[in-house]
């Protein structure tokens, strides 16, 4: 099973707005073009990796068009960088030079993202990266399960797109989850005669099986139960088939549990809170299982080893 | 007509017996054990790194989360997570060796034995040039803040240590977390302290107002970042003026800095040299862009050498 290995070449580069919006509820979708420096960065960046942005310069918007439950968070002041995954990398090649474009999906959540709603077209931020280890593609691999709970669609979206690039005989279904309809991050379309549809799949020809916890969109329960009820009666070949998951601990260690007991390969991208993104801080750490009981906690980085691991090496719960 | 040439700025300044190429330091803590930086910047052009605490047996650290950010500054509670001296000496030292900047290792224990045991692997080797004690880590049930905030502990830690140092220069890294960070400081010069370093992270707790439990699984953790630089200023003065400067000892000061002319108030204030922390996690290239800024400055105040700012405050 071969694992794509960090890029040797991150660094700090300059990106400018291209666009910056609502697309629901409170989830917004920034485009950056990155400056000739990023372009070459981040056009080997794969998906599950993610980079630092700088958005402590970033304006914080007027407090009336701050939502009332963040006016608190929004006067805070910030120092360290935050880290964003992609939910898409593109090349353009233009007669002024090739250059790579980032889509980020952002839920405003706290102070920086208050601040990030505030970035206009031509704004440049700074950003460090790219970050990390992303997913990986064990060979021979017929099935992808794609699994995403909440805020841990961006990186779903973009292996989505990814593998109808690269390994368009894989066969792909997507499993999305989310608290109820508002906690979805994409563009949804309701109405239509499946009743409600997640564009970003529909345009990639992906079939979707969709639940909510108060059932407000698709099933009632968890997307585990759904990815479960799938494994159960499609019963594919478990040697060529991959889950990959992002979202909640809660959902990953489900994912690891199922992925055992079905034996199939599974990766999850896990979440930490992180200062230097670069694995100098050591903050993000992430708990990992040891052969012996006895011996005292191992630990992997999220952001240097991570944040894409082996689901069988994890031990989940560990962050409060 | 001749344009008056540039005057050229001296940045070398001694510390503790060495001769460093300028007073800037990467912290303990906040610039891995060698190599991690060097993507983003030379890291020869830097003064001084100080690596992260290596203990005698490898440490996992604290559970997450292991920090939490705070207006201007952040808490860290990482519990003195390192490779542990022997795995330090195969994979560290071998690059340390290929780098022409100076290199203290952080030194922590649990037991004033261990802080020796780990001293006298390390004192040998040719790629360290010296010591910085860390009797100051609030983030450890045992060692760390427990020796650092008792003058007679500090002492006896101190002068056993620097019978192990040699003659490599022993730093004392002190805790602001006491009464009188002066008596600390006399106390680790009497136990034979080179230099001291000063200051590390402030005790601190952030609770998370919906669970009513602190944020770190630590519960507290050492603040850092802007919000305590004007207290860090104001102890390396403190420290300058009570201890160190009637006993001919320097200081290395740091606390928040972030610019050069963070730097500058430390210089000023009595440190011979800075050291940059937090910034890093920021801008990993932080103490290259302050050490261009205190060229800079020194040029702009017709400042020959840097070592004139050491202790100028009026």
């Amino acid at each position: 099973m071969k694992r794509e290995t960090a890029p040797d070449s991150k660094g700090i580069a300059l990106a400018s707005v291209l666009s910056n919006r609502p697309i629901r509820s409170n989830f917004w979708k920034l485009l950056l073009k990155l400056d000739a420096k990023g372009s070459r960065l981040f056009s080997k960046a794969i998906p599950g990796q993610f980079a630092e942005f700088d958005v402590s310069s970033v304006s914080v918007p007027p407090q009336e068009v701050i939502p009332e439950n963040l006016r608190d968070q929004a006067s805070r002041t910030i120092l360290l960088r935050r880290p964003f995954s992609f939910s898409d990398i593109s090349i353009t090649y233009s007669i002024e030079g090739t250059y790579v474009t980032l889509e980020i999906i952002y839920r405003v959540l706290g102070p920086a993202t208050i601040r990030m709603t505030s970035l206009k077209t031509n704004d440049v931020i700074s950003i460090l990266g790219p970050l990390g280890n992303g997913f990986w593609y064990p060979e021979p691999m017929k099935h992808a399960l794609l699994v995403t709970g909440g805020m841990g669609a961006p990186p779903i979206l973009h292996l989505a797109s990814f593998l109808k690039r690269q390994y368009s005989s894989v066969e792909t279904v997507a499993f999305v989850g989310a608290r109820s309809l508002d906690f979805l991050p994409f563009e949804v379309k309701i109405g239509n005669k499946t009743g409600l549809a997640l564009e970003e799949f529909e345009c990639l020809n992906i079939p979707v099986c969709l639940a909510t916890d108060d059932g407000s969109a698709g099933r009632k329960g968890f997307i585990t139960e759904l990815l479960e009820e799938w494994l159960r009666t499609h019963t594919p070949p478990v040697k060529q088939t991959v889950i990959y998951a992002c979202g909640p601990e809660a959902m990953l260690a489900a994912c690891a549990d199922i992925a055992q007991r079905y034996q199939i390969h599974c990766q999850v991208s896990m979440e930490r809170m992180m200062a230097c993104g670069i694995g100098i801080c050591q903050s993000c750490a992430v708990q990992i299982r040891t052969l012996n009981p006895d011996q005292s906690p191992l630990y992997r980085l999220c952001c240097k080893d991570g944040p894409v691991f082996d689901s069988q090496t994890v031990i989940f719960g560990e962050n409060r | 007509m001749d344009r008056p040439s540039e005057s050229s700025v001296c940045l070398s300044v001694s510390f503790a017996g060495l001769t460093l190429s300028n007073p800037v330091f990467l912290a303990s803590g906040t610039s891995g054990y060698a190599d991690e930086l060097g993507e983003f910047m030379n890291l020869d052009t830097i003064g001084g790194l100080i690596t992260k605490s290596i203990t005698l047996l490898p440490r996992p650290g604290n559970s997450t989360p292991r920090i939490v950010e705070t207006d201007a500054g952040m808490l860290n509670a990482i519990g003195l997570a390192n490779i542990g001296v022997e795995v330090f000496i195969q994979e560290k030292v071998p690059i340390l060796e290929s780098l022409q900047t100076t290199v203290f290792v952080n030194v922590a224990g649990q037991s004033i034995s261990e802080y020796l045991a780990v001293i006298d692997r390390l004192a040998p080797l040719k790629a360290i040039d010296g010591f910085e004690l860390n009797i100051s880590c609030p983030n450890v049930k045992e060692g760390g803040i427990t020796f650092g905030t008792d003058p007679a502990q500090v002492e006896q830690i101190t002068r056993q240590a620097k019978k192990s140092s040699g003659s490599k220069p022993l730093m004392v890294k002190l805790t602001p977390s006491v009464t009188d960070i002066a008596v600390t400081a006399r106390a680790a010069i009497e136990g034979g302290a080179d230099a001291l370093s000063l200051v590390n992270t402030f005790t601190a707790m952030v609770i998370d107002i919906e669970s009513r439990k602190p944020v770190l699984a630590n519960r507290t953790g050492g603040l850092s970042g802007p919000a305590i630089k004007p207290i860090a200023v104001y102890l390396v003065h403190k420290v300058y003026t009570e201890a160190a400067r009637p006993a001919g000892i320097p200081l290395l000061g740091m606390g928040g800095i972030r610019t050069a002319s963070d730097a500058v108030e430390f210089l000023l204030a009595g440190a011979s040299a800075v050291a940059v922390g937090t910034a890093t996690f920021v801008q990993p290239d932080a103490a290259a862009r302050i050490l261009a800024g205190l060229e800079t400055y020194c040029r702009e105040h017709h400042i020959s050498h840097i070592s004139e700012l050491t202790g100028g405050l009026q």
